[in-house]
């Protein structure tokens, strides 16, 4: 870094004050990772080890709660299962080993999907309408532009449940309800809000002149925007794209108001995965790794590009 | 200014080419285009969000409800109203989601400023301890809240361990979640490990927009590093705290997906927010014309606290 | 910016100088917040009851004034 260059200005903070303020935050990371680290460890302990005291730092890894995630599984008498041929593969191999036999797929994996499709359906949707509203607010005088653009955002503030119980008559009526349209169609009006203002900032910053000057080479405004300010807003696209996936992957409120079995994405189901007595944890823990890695690495893509969207494209740096 | 040439070259072009489907485009002049790109997004929102708006404040004056579709809808005027604005219980849920809201931000506000005071000594590496605290709010709230179901169960939780570790109590002494004087403390911890970053991550953004030489002529005055942060630091940053307060503010005001999953409102309607409050009446009791004044009411507050964030909002982009 | 320095504009009296959107913006702030700590605090029923009306109406005026010209 420049720490060289720059150590003599007043301003700079001393080596001291970086490394004590350094060794707080690295305090405050280490504590703020714990439960995740936790749950991501769960995934891979058995179901005795999950709920042992004290908790088990150290433990055999199983894949038994990957398992029980993606299986149903029924108890049988040890004659009856003895009398079945060799285990098929490791999952029948473990249920065995508890008197059980794995009765089929459990329904993680057809959530898991409805919610992909509900998220990459929502977030193209609402991708390309924002950045057609944002190329519009942003180059032309749009008249009450103010009041549509704060009347945009305001639809993104409204309390989930509030606005539930008219989706939820509206879907009754034309028959929505329990559809991933209907979810698609519902986090994309979410979804558009923050595109319109973050893809808003983004083009704001692409100066008028490229479009210009290839409006004097022939291309029409249309064009213009086709061809050249679209693929210089290729980054601010791409980031508001991950911010809309990952409002699309997250939400529950909508998903557990609105569906019930077919378009029921995954954050409703994880928390009803039960075992027998009670929930079981480790196939929970399970679940909730595979559903927060794509965050985790999402995260990590975006860093560059977070502030802007958690404060709608105001603030840039 | 820039519209109208644009506009004007655009006609003078379009008689130059011949006549395709790209002309007929051509001819389209920026006022039309403009509208074409804004209206489906309008159309959208109108369908989704406005058409519903209005219907539930239609709902709010009748007897509706959505589990008795046949019986005759009867016109109430602002009955729900009065005695929503009358009933105390619904105001306890109004105090149980103040002490939430308020020990949130309090907390939030406090550790995430802090936090972003230090990350902005740039030690080395702090980027990526940046992107390692951030994580958390990227999260599902949902799937927090369940997973912290599970550290905060008082046998074998993780959370009670460490609690029990520090202070020598037995684990299993304390509930987080069924004790009613812990349970609203354990769904602002919750939220506090959650939503820090957020504060923290706005917060620098203040820090960082305080340009060095406020400091090199405080510097050369000699006031000492303590005034400088009482009336440099904080004055200059206080825009941006506003923001992540009203923020965080707002969403927890109308907090549902983690509370619901941690403590469902319980124990009895201890942890109960203005949220889970209207689900139950809407979802559970089915009341829909009362949960929709109930709605009606909490959006109009929301909308009001939306207007002044956006005016925040706009004071932090003249910066 | 302000008001002063646009000369167009015919010479103005004490309402046109309180009538403007930067105090008139900070009255609707400040009564929506009132009716936000009115909703939510512990003590009195009756400014409880009152909230939502006060909310209401500070949304109403911020929304009118923030037409008004600056």
């Amino acid at each position: 870094m420049t720490s060289a260059t720059t150590a003599h200005s007043v301003v700079e903070p001393s080596a001291t004050t970086r490394r004590f303020a350094g060794s707080l935050v690295v305090l405050y990371a280490v504590i703020t990772m714990i439960p995740l680290v936790w749950i991501m460890l769960t995934a891979f302990k058995s179901p005795d080890d999950a709920i042992s005291y004290p908790p088990k730092v150290l433990f055999k890894p199983s894949l038994e709660g990957f398992c029980n995630l993606f299986t149903t599984r029924s108890r049988q008498t040890p004659e009856f299962i003895r009398s079945l041929g060799p285990p098929q593969g490791m999952c029948d191999d473990i249920a065995r080993s508890r008197n059980m036999v794995v009765a089929g797929p459990s329904n993680y994996v057809p959530r898991f999907v409805n919610s992909l499709i509900i998220a990459f359906g929502s977030t193209v949707l609402a991708v390309a309408l924002g950045t057609l509203s944002a190329y519009g607010f942003s180059r032309f005088r749009v008249p009450l532009k103010d009041d549509l653009l704060f009347f945009i955002l305001s639809t993104r503030m409204m309390p989930p449940i509030a606005v539930a119980i008219p989706i939820y008559l509206m879907y009754r009526t034309i028959g929505l309800s329990d559809t991933r349209l209907g979810m698609i169609l519902l986090y994309t009006s979410v979804n558009v809000s923050l595109a319109v203002w973050l893809l808003k900032g983004f083009i704001d910053e692409i100066p008028r002149e490229y479009e210009e000057a290839a409006m004097i080479d022939g291309y029409t405004r249309f064009q213009a925007f086709v061809k050249v300010v679209l693929p210089q807003a290729t980054t601010g696209i791409a980031a508001t794209a991950i911010f809309c996936l990952i409002f699309a992957w997250n939400e529950y409120a909508f998903a557990v108001l609105l569906t019930s079995g077919n378009a029921q994405t995954a954050p409703p189901f994880i928390p009803i995965i039960i075992g027998e007595g009670g929930q079981d944890w480790p196939a929970v823990a399970a679940g909730t790794t595979l559903f927060l890695v794509p965050i985790v690495v999402f995260t990590v893509l975006l860093r560059k590009h977070l502030l802007r969207g958690i404060t709608f494209g105001a603030v840039r740096k | 200014m820039n519209e109208l040439s644009a506009s004007s070259r655009i006609t003078y072009r379009a008689v130059m080419v011949r006549p395709s489907v790209a002309h007929r485009i051509r001819g389209l002049s920026d006022r039309t285009l403009a509208w074409l790109f804004i209206t489906p997004t309008i159309v959208l929102l109108l369908a989704i969000n406005i058409f519903p708006l209005l219907w539930t404040i239609y709902l709010s004056f009748t007897n509706y409800r959505a589990n008795r579709a046949n019986v005759p809808t009867i016109w109430l005027g602002a009955d729900w109203y009065q005695s929503i604005l009358t009933d105390p219980d619904i105001w306890a849920a109004m105090q149980v989601t103040a002490h939430f809201v308020i020990w949130t931000v309090v907390i939030e506000t406090v550790l995430g400023f802090g936090l972003a005071y230090l990350i902005d000594k740039k030690f080395r590496g702090h980027g990526i301890w940046t992107t390692i605290i951030l994580l958390p709010m990227m999260l599902s709230p949902a799937v927090v809240g369940n997973f912290w179901t599970f550290l905060y169960q008082p046998q074998i939780g993780l959370f009670n361990y460490v609690v029990a570790f520090f202070t020598g109590r037995a684990a299993s002494s304390f509930q987080m979640l069924g004790d009613v004087t812990l349970s609203p403390w354990a769904i602002v911890i919750v939220d506090a490990w959650m939503w820090t970053p957020y504060v923290m991550l706005i917060c620098l953004a203040g820090l960082r927009s305080i340009p060095d030489y406020i400091y090199e002529a405080a510097e050369v005055d000699r006031a000492s590093k303590w005034r400088q942060f009482w009336s440099i630091t904080l004055p200059m940053a206080l825009p941006f705290i506003m923001l992540a307060v009203l923020f965080r503010g707002i969403e927890n005001f109308k907090m549902f997906d983690m509370v619901n999953l941690l403590t469902g409102g319980g124990p009895g309607s201890t942890t109960e927010v203005a949220s889970i409050t209207l689900k139950r009446a809407a979802f559970e009791s089915w009341r829909t014309g009362y949960s929709s004044a109930f709605a009606i009411i909490l959006f109009v507050t929301v909308f009001g606290l939306a207007n002044i964030y956006v005016k925040a909002l706009n004071k932090v982009k003249s910066r | 910016m302000s008001l002063d320095v646009t000369p167009s504009i015919a010479p103005r009296g004490l309402a046109d100088r309180i009538l403007r959107r930067g105090p008139l913006e900070a009255v609707a702030t400040a009564i929506i917040a009132a009716g936000v700590v009115m909703l939510m605090q512990p003590f009195s029923l009756t400014l409880y009851s009152w909230s939502f009306a006060t909310t209401l109406f500070g949304t109403v005026m911020f929304t009118i004034v923030s037409k008004v010209r600056e």
